[in-house]
């Protein structure tokens, strides 16, 4: 007789393999990272910039980073995505506090077709005034979208008082579209992209002389610079509401400044924040989401800058009850300082991060990801056998000693819009 | 190609079994054919709501995720107008966990009364955040009804309204699963690097015993075709005025499908497409445009979406943008854009089949509409397409007569 009541013998994961993409040199600070085996026909190539939001006047990062297709003087944008798409390509550029990335995904025969017309694109950008004026006039229609969200509200309050006084903490307000120009977008671009690349990705079944022409291509921008960032922020205490007429639910944001993966207590953490909030069983899930129905969903992280990093909570709740989940979110912090996490949770979450962990190894393009996530800290893959260590040894003594370290309501940004 | 393997169980449960020797993980993917066209016009939300209750625990076992996570496996879930898909993503070696977990529920529910009360609250402030606490969020509760006056995709697959969630009873919740879900009306994919010997032997272990249920028959009200220009307009507190043409267009199992598809790629894919680069590169009307497809089983529907520049009317936008719709039913598209459309389709389907659950979850699509081997055919489809067929297609489709037409008004005090 079958028996449904008792779980399957589970099996330890036994090894996981993880593989390091080659490193060719572009310059002297600028490399490339290759991961050649991927058994179809897709490749992925990015581009990093040294040309993130902490760069330069407020708003400009991100308006350059939005016209780098917008035209040559011997092309137009239509053009220049038309060649694109001719050839099958998906261009996706974005940024982020620290970098700017360029994206393009297509099929193996088409990426260096696609690479020079981006090459050629970017290389004699013109910034031509219609484009700009289109831009302005696009992010500044969305700005007004986004202030009506919540969750954007939250967000920037947030930034605000996590990152405090440093550069890392200004944010965009509709006034500083205003002072765009066409000359200060372009000092920007030959300062952080003309000669700003910072790291070349390629994920593809390419051989050696595309990965040569890439480097040719590109070589030229490559940065020389190491930039300098800042490293002593301390978030701003205690609570901030941001008002917003109307809406229905509640935006919760709440956190502090932490760390990156270069502390010592970094994986240990990893294993405190995915307990606490960082996947479905987590004990804001259980109590916020599974026992109170308070929120559709609530969650934790820990995102790292260059130097240093935070750790964030982060839910959007019925208006009725943003003082109850406050409490709550405080209530489980302090469980976690006061009572040991049983053997049978902390068993759970080991094995959860295991597999995990054994997902994001899975594939090139995953373990690609996953190396780049560390590389910026001059780590290699064996951070991540570290971090399966870690996962193995932990005690309910040393998750309890980290939560009365790192997750006291005091020392938290506690930012609520709604 | 994605190699398959297909067999059935005397219940009636169809199997898939895609072997991948590179990973070291297994995907087990469950579809249900049942969506919110199922549902009732008076208790409508509820295939979705019910898709919350499945992680309610199962008769013999309490709590669905638990166990899969302590086996390193992790487990999601949607609901769309047209089925309910469940998935399971874990380590290989313990693949018998989830067939343990997802043949309990498939057996039968916990049906615990706080399940159900705190999952509707959860249901609820899913409806408020994605739909009544964004700008624009509310847009598809308006324009169902409006495109749709019979067929149940005239509403949102959150419902009609809170109220039929908050009223949702344990016979309801009851009656839907012993009516939908059986395993005659659910297919199982499983994936990963197993030979199918094995995977017949446990799918065979923890489903064969599970009764076999009657698949339910689907007898919807079929929507009377249009013959009027419809149109509403509504006002909200957003910054920005916008639009949404939806046209009706063939059901998924129809070759028209296939070149509805392309059509709205020509229009509105891309940035080098007609309506981006007229209405919005050229003519500076608008500050986004868009068009797609819903994708729907049955008649779904060719949506042209965008939001106005400032100081542009909607009589403006209308003029130019039927201007662009008139053009590509008088003229033929060049063979040159066409294939420009046919490179970027089949690279979209190179990248979605990088991943394994992807592979898995279209199988059982696919095996749904008839057999799994769509997914190795469907290319063919695109392929055969010519010039003419799309230009057939936009005079059928793009009419003001099988046009719903919603705008979006922003109100002052916004």
């Amino acid at each position: 007789m079958l028996n449904r009541k008792e779980t399957p013998a589970i099996l330890p994961i036994e090894k996981i393999n993880f593989v390091k993409p080659q490193v060719f040199d572009i310059s002297t600070s600028t490399k490339l990272f290759f991961m050649k085996e991927v058994p179809n026909e897709t490749t992925r190539l990015d581009l990093y910039f040294d040309a993130g939001t902490i760069k330069g006047d407020i708003g400009i990062s991100s308006f350059v980073n939005g016209l780098l297709l917008s035209g040559t003087k011997d092309k137009t944008s239509i053009q220049i995505n038309s060649e694109i798409d001719n050839l099958g390509g998906f261009f996706e550029s974005g940024i982020s506090n620290e970098n700017a990335v360029i994206t393009i995904y297509s099929l193996r025969e088409n990426i260096l077709p696609i690479l020079r017309v981006i090459q050629d694109a970017i290389q004699n950008l013109a910034f031509i005034e219609h484009e700009v004026e289109e831009l302005i006039a696009d992010r500044r229609q969305k700005f007004k979208q986004n202030m009506e969200k919540v969750s954007f509200l939250a967000q920037r309050a947030f930034q605000q008082r996590l990152f405090n006084d440093s550069i890392y903490g200004r944010i965009t307000n509709e006034a500083d579209f205003d002072s765009i120009t066409i000359p200060k977008l372009k000092h920007f671009f030959q300062e952080n992209y003309l000669n700003g690349l910072s790291k070349v990705v390629v994920v593809g079944n390419l051989n050696q002389d595309e990965i040569d022409e890439i480097i040719d291509l590109t070589g030229s921008w490559s940065s020389e610079v190491n930039t300098q960032f800042e490293n002593s922020i301390k978030n701003l205490r205690g609570g901030a509401h941001i008002v917003k007429d109307g809406a229905v639910q509640t935006a919760i944001r709440v956190g502090k400044i932490l760390f990156n993966k270069t502390h010592e207590d970094y994986n240990d953490f990893l294993i405190l924040n995915t307990i606490f909030g960082d996947y479905f069983g987590s004990r804001l899930m259980s109590n916020i989401r599974e026992d109170k129905g308070y929120t559709y969903g609530i969650g934790t992280m820990v995102a790292e800058l260059h130097e240093t990093g935070y750790f964030l909570i982060a839910t959007e709740v019925g208006k009725d009850v943003k003082d109850a989940t406050l409490k709550e979110i405080q209530f489980e912090m302090e469980r976690l300082q006061t009572e040991l996490v049983s053997e049978e949770e902390l068993l759970l979450v080991k094995n959860y991060m295991l597999g995990q962990l054994l997902k994001s190894a899975d594939g090139p393009y995953s373990m690609t990801d996953l190396y780049m996530s560390v590389e910026p800290y001059d780590l290699d893959l064996d951070f991540y056998n570290k971090s399966i260590e870690s996962i193995n040894h932990i005690t309910p003594e040393r998750i309890q000693e980290l939560a009365q370290k790192y997750l006291r309501w005091n020392d938290m940004t506690v930012v609520s819009a709604g | 190609m994605i190699k398959f393997e297909r067999f059935k169980l005397d219940n009636g449960l169809t199997v898939l079994f895609h072997k991948d020797p590179t990973t070291p993980l297994a995907v087990v993917n469950t579809l249900y054919d049942v969506g919110a066209r199922d549902e009732v016009e008076e208790k409508t939300g509820f295939a979705h709501l019910f898709e919350h209750l499945m992680f309610g625990g199962s008769v013999n076992i309490p709590d669905f995720d638990a166990p899969l996570q302590m086996a390193g496996g992790e487990s999601n879930a949607f609901t769309s107008n047209d089925i309910t898909n469940y998935y399971d993503v874990l380590p290989a070696n313990n693949l018998e966990t989830a067939l343990w977990l997802e043949s309990d529920r498939m057996l039968s529910l916990a049906f615990t009364p706080k399940s159900l009360e705190v999952q509707r609250n959860v249901v609820i402030e899913e409806f408020k955040q994605r739909y009544l606490n964004q700008p624009y969020g509310d847009v598809w509760l308006e324009l169902r009804p409006l495109a749709y006056e019979k067929h149940p995709y005239k509403w949102a697959t959150i419902g009609k309204e809170i109220k039929h969630i908050e009223d949702a009873t344990m016979e309801d919740v009851k009656d839907f699963f012993h009516k939908h879900y059986n395993p005659s009306n659910a297919i199982l994919c499983v994936a990963g690097n197993f030979e199918l010997d094995y995977v017949k032997e446990v799918v065979e272990k923890w489903y064969g015993p599970i009764p076999a249920g009657i698949k339910p028959a689907r007898i919807l009200e079929s929507e009377p075709e249009q013959n009027e220009f419809r149109e509403k307009t509504i006002e909200r507190p957003v910054p920005t005025d916008a639009f949404y043409y939806a046209f009706k267009m063939p059901e998924r199992r129809n070759e028209g499908f296939y070149m509805a598809d392309v059509l709205s790629d020509a229009l509105g894919r891309d940035k080098s497409s007609r309506l981006y680069i007229s209405l919005k590169k050229e003519q500076k009307l608008v500050s986004e445009i868009g068009a797609y497809i819903t994708g729907s089983m049955d008649q779904g529907l060719l949506v042209v979406s965008g939001k106005l520049n400032d100081g542009v009317s909607f009589e403006d936008l209308d003029k130019a943008l039927w201007k662009v719709l008139d053009k590509i039913q008088t003229h033929p598209i060049s063979q040159e854009e066409l294939d420009r459309l046919m490179i970027k389709i089949r690279t979209s389907k190179e990248f979605q089949e990088q991943g394994l659950l992807n592979r898995a979850m279209n199988l059982c699509v696919f095996e749904l509409l008839g057999d799994a081997e769509g997914i190795n055919t469907e290319h063919e489809i695109y392929h055969a397409i010519q010039p003419s067929h799309l230009q057939e297609t936009a005079l059928h489709i793009l009419k003001p007569t099988n046009c719903s037409l919603l705008k979006v008004k922003a109100s002052t005090n916004a």
